[in-house]
């Protein structure tokens, strides 16, 4: 094929025509009830379902149904409790180790946590977590995951793991418009004060506190941990409503908390822990779904799902770990699982902590043809200002081939309320019909047809997605006596940070891991780190 | 009643607009050039509507009938318009006579409405407020109709039922006509009834709108001359202008059958005449087969790869007799092999290597098609070259879109390739320019071509890689699946090009 002559390229936008008349007069019948404002909300069915969630089995452990006999009893020197980014990081590292002998007990029916993904005859899509931002140099462990996942060589990011072009748009005033910057940037106000956080930025990176993962670095409490992030904004001066929707923006999608609920320290942490990215975020048409299936290549078959931990009792070094239907004796236990668990049940646990735990829905949409998008074309990562919910992901945006009619959206809502629990209660109680009507009213906003083009709409609810960064976050004194645990269990799992990010999680899951593997060579004076 | 007046002055006003913009939208769409189309339709329209006022001095007596009946004359006429215009571009070789004939036709009647109208109310009221309100509702309509149409009617109705159901809005002020001016008619029986025959045939032609314009397709597939057709990915286009054949993808030119032997010899041999030994040549794009037929002009070549994303452009260009003879017949050689699959995805999984590649892609005017230009894409390719294998890329023009070109080529060696740039003149295109690029030695060009060329020949290749100052190199960035500069300076370059 060839390309465009000059003289009729230069006709180009003069008038908005069909792509192809047949189509257009076909949409005729359809279309014409939106064009006076009429949204067919009665009109196509849309399909779907509440995805499989592990609260189910969760909470049949926290009213504590009674243990039958196990059918199988096991000597294993570690286990891992919990299969998501922390506890196959654990497994990945011991796996790097030279020790094999591990076993990974994950509660739901699939490894992966909130990393986890899924597919259709599409293409695959991301369930939660999507991306992992480029990682720094002193990110060493993120870095020597992607050198052995083939991401990174000699230096070099695979370009076809990076977020393709363009990587992200924001609805505003009636239509989309690429990146961020220009929405910041659009009142007069709102550029000097653009400018001067972005200086306020630059000293707080300079300082050098606000690391990823935490433990290379970032401080053991902070002044800026014992305000909000709004409070700080306010103090700074920082009041121009683009910004504060920004600052607050960060805060739902990274946090799922409110700008004025959460630690300044976190919130600033979102802006000011990395540089300035040309290379935009690593992601996957499965999100970080691509990462649990090559950690699972290396571990999967050690990899127990459907597993709920039920109890895990100390008997002199060791520990026994069980299931509902197996014993494992172990002489290392990696508690790789959210901390809340462990409160229900890990003998002797050692501190009251007082975590609480962000809710999160997340919905798949599968379109059938694209819906009306005024603007600038789409992008990985479309976000609407103004709206209650953290935008939407295209999952087909990372496949080389051309674009088809057909594509999945991964749309993302924190659900931050009163309380965590109050939240949680409206997350859970909320019909499926309502919550797809929430997220299609949402949708409608920026796309006015989306109705008539999704076809089928499944939702996920995260009830405990992440620990919430709450001001004294920082220098809780529950997160040290955790990690300074002399076995048989270690922790390690992001909520022992307080920032629920993969390279939080992959860190505390390997450092664990380390602990572990350092007691088991003490053991048998063999392996370790 | 002054009410209901202005009421039919701005809806008479907007049907007359309408109808312009419609024969405009139209036959930018047929034939592309919307620039063109849209200046010398307008201009004709305006000129006979001058026509038509100057027409209504002969109308003396029974001014409200004739009024009325222009009015029906004009909304079947303008109603029908499009869909006339569509069949006439399907079934006859006289579309731009139909088209300029209706646009007259149609712009004498509109041109006829005003004066009369204001002769009619003149009667009426003062003769300052007959003109000041008269224009005045006019010019609203018109606005009216400006409006609708980009937003409302051609999304939603398309091009032929939008002048349908203006032609029934012109109908209908027509009949309440009858009504609203009873005292002033002698008798309204003939006008009704002719108004509500009009009303009827344009409501059957809204109705059967889609039908009439499937029938205008089929059309279209049985005549030899021309051919339109949408695929999932791209309208395809073919027209013929006496002995120009001319193939349009979503309305941008791909090709003029005058010239395109000078775009295709420069784009195959230049790469190709050289490498002593080329057996297996990959061509990806290049569905209308005309790239292969230059690369079958070499009998060491063995097997020919073509991977095209349409099957529609393959399958026309397989069976059309025009294109076949185009291009030789080139898609049905047993020599040859064509795969339906997007380029990107079929080099991820396919293991074949070549000798020879061809990269024939539409210019890299959005994201998706800058993916196929991308450092990635090819670092892809270069795993499907044999030790001395050459590429060569179709590279937009170097004197239009300079930035875009010299980025192919910086792209092309950011991904480890040697490249050599070249350039040619064709004349349905303007400059052209390709970036030749290998793994192996520097680019020699060939001491001889296959016979039977049109265009080069060998004493010419090497002027062909000699860049005026105009088209020299400018420091650009290489394109990246992360971040396609190439895209932004495309965009760019054309948007300067087209102000």
């Amino acid at each position: 094929m060839h390309p465009v002559a000059p003289a009729i390229a230069a006709g180009e936008g003069a008038v908005t025509m069909p792509q192809s008349r047949r189509a257009f007069l076909g949409a005729v019948a359809g279309a014409s009830a939106a064009l006076v404002g009429l949204s067919c909300k009665g009109g196509p069915r849309i399909a779907g379902t509440f995805a499989d969630d592990g609260g189910a089995a969760g909470h049949l452990i926290r009213d504590g149904a009674t243990l039958a006999k196990p059918r199988e009893r096991r000597r294993v020197p570690l286990v891992i409790v919990g299969g998501g980014i922390a506890g196959l990081s654990a497994a990945w590292w011991c796996e790097r180790q030279g020790m094999r002998d591990f076993v990974v007990l994950e509660l739901e029916a699939e490894a992966g946590g909130n990393a986890r993904a899924g597919r259709n005859d599409i293409g695959a899509f991301p369930w939660g977590a999507h991306y992992v931002p480029v990682p720094g140099k002193r990110a060493t462990l993120a870095r020597a995951l992607f050198e052995d996942l083939g991401v990174l060589r000699d230096g070099t990011w695979d370009e076809r793991s990076l977020c393709y072009a363009p990587q992200e748009r924001l609805f505003w005033r009636g239509r989309w418009h690429e990146g961020f910057e220009s929405f910041l940037l659009d009142a007069p106000a709102g550029r000097a004060e653009w400018s001067r956080f972005s200086e306020r930025l630059a000293e707080l990176r300079a300082g050098g506190g606000f690391t990823v993962p935490l433990s290379i670095g970032a401080p053991a409490s902070s002044p800026l941990d014992s305000v909000t992030f709004s409070d700080w904004l306010e103090r700074e001066g920082f009041r121009s409503p683009a910004l504060r929707w920004y600052a607050d923006y960060a805060c739902r999608d990274d946090y799922g908390t409110r700008a004025v609920d959460t630690s300044a320290w976190a919130g600033l942490h979102y802006f000011a822990a990395r540089e300035h990215e040309e290379l935009g975020p690593l992601t996957w048409p499965s999100g970080n779904g691509w990462i649990v299936e090559r950690l699972l290549e290396r571990v999967g078959d050690r990899v127990r799902t459907g597993a709920a931990v039920r109890r895990v009792t100390l008997s002199g070094s060791r520990a026994v770990v069980r299931t509902a239907t197996a014993e494992y004796r172990a002489d290392a236990v990696i508690w790789a699982a959210p901390i809340f668990l462990a409160a229900h049940m890990v003998q002797g646990f050692p501190s009251t902590a007082d975590v609480t735990y962000a809710p999160w829905l997340v919905a798949n949409c599968v379109l059938d043809r694209w819906p009306e998008d005024h603007g600038a074309p789409a992008a990985w990562d479309n976000t609407i200002v103004g709206s209650p919910g953290l935008g939407y992901v295209v999952s087909t945006h990372q496949q080389v081939a051309r674009a088809g009619d057909r594509s999945v959206w991964t749309y993302y809502r924190s659900i931050p309320g009163v309380t965590p629990a109050a939240a949680r209660r409206y997350l859970l109680r909320t019909p499926w019909h309502d919550w797809a009507d929430l997220v299609l009213d949402d949708l409608e906003q920026a796309h006015p047809d989306i109705r008539s083009c999704v076809s089928r709409l499944d939702l996920r609810r995260y009830g405990h997605a992440m620990a919430r960064p709450v001001p004294g976050f920082l220098d809780a004194r529950w997160r040290r006596t955790l990690q300074s645990s002399r076995g048989p269990v270690w922790y390690g799992h992001a909520d022992l940070g307080g920032i629920s990010i993969f390279e939080e999680a992959q860190d505390r899951g390997v450092s664990a891991a380390r602990k572990a593997l350092d007691r088991l060579a003490g053991a048998y004076g063999a392996s370790g780190a | 009643m002054p009410a209901a007046l202005f009421a039919t002055t701005l809806l008479i006003a907007a049907c007359g607009l309408v109808y312009e913009l419609v024969a405009g939208a139209l036959a930018s769409y047929l034939l592309g050039d919307s620039v063109t189309q849209f200046s010398t339709i307008i201009g004709a329209y305006l000129a006979a509507m001058g026509v038509g006022s100057w027409l209504s001095r002969f109308i003396g007596r029974g001014l409200v009938a004739r009024f009325l009946a222009v009015e029906l004359l004009v909304a079947v006429v303008g109603g029908f318009s499009s869909t006339v215009l569509f069949l006439a571009f399907a079934w006859t070789d006289a579309f731009r006579l139909a088209l300029y004939a209706i646009v007259v036709v149609v712009g004498i009647l509109v041109g006829l409405e005003i004066p009369l109208l204001m002769r009619i109310l003149r009667e009426r009221f003062e003769f300052k407020d007959v003109v000041a309100s008269v224009l005045t509702f006019d010019y609203l309509g018109a606005l009216l109709a400006s409006l609708l149409f980009p937003l409302v009617l051609v999304p939603q109705l398309g091009l032929v039922r939008s002048a349908l159901a203006f032609g029934l809005v012109n109908a209908a002020v027509a009949l309440w006509g009858t009504w609203l001016f009873r005292a002033a008619l002698g008798g309204t029986r003939a006008l009704r009834v002719a108004g509500v025959a009009a009303l009827a045939l344009l409501a059957g032609g809204f109705v059967y709108g889609e039908r009439i314009t499937a029938a205008a397709e089929r059309g279209l597939y049985a005549d030899d001359v021309i051919f339109a057709r949408t695929t999932p990915y791209q309208r395809i286009v073919l027209t013929v202008w006496k002995d120009d054949l001319r193939l349009f993808l979503n309305n941008h030119l791909q090709f003029s059958s005058r010239d395109e032997y000078r775009y295709h010899e420069a784009l195959v041999h230049p790469g190709l005449a050289g490498l002593q030994g080329a057996r297996r040549v990959l061509v990806l794009g290049g569905g209308d087969g005309l790239a292969l037929r230059e690369v079958l002009k070499y009998p060491g070549v063995a097997h020919v790869t073509l991977v095209d994303l349409d099957a529609g452009m393959t399958g026309l260009f397989r069976t059309h007799p025009r294109l076949v003879e185009l291009n030789g017949g080139a898609l049905s050689s047993p020599r040859v092999r064509v795969v339906n699959a997007d380029a990107f995805s079929w080099l991820d999984t396919s293991q074949d290597r070549f000798d020879f590649v061809v990269v024939d892609f539409p210019d890299p005017s959005n994201y998706s098609v800058g993916k196929l230009y991308s450092t990635a894409f090819y670092r892809l390719l270069t795993r499907h070259l044999s030790r001395d294998a050459r590429i060569v890329v179709q590279s937009t023009s170097p004197l239009f879109a300079r930035a875009s070109f010299w980025c192919v080529d910086r792209t092309l060696r950011e991904a480890g390739l040697r490249t050599a740039p070249y350039h040619l003149y064709v004349p349905s295109f303007g400059e052209w320019g390709f970036v030749l690029a290998s793994l192996g030695e520097p680019y020699a060009a060939p001491t001889q071509l296959p016979a039977g060329l049109r265009f080069l020949t060998a004493s010419q290749l090497a002027p062909l890689f000699d860049f005026p100052l105009d088209m020299q190199p400018v420091p650009v960035l290489p394109n990246r699946l992360n971040d396609q500069v190439l895209v932004r300076y495309y965009e760019r370059e054309w948007e300067r090009i087209n102000r």
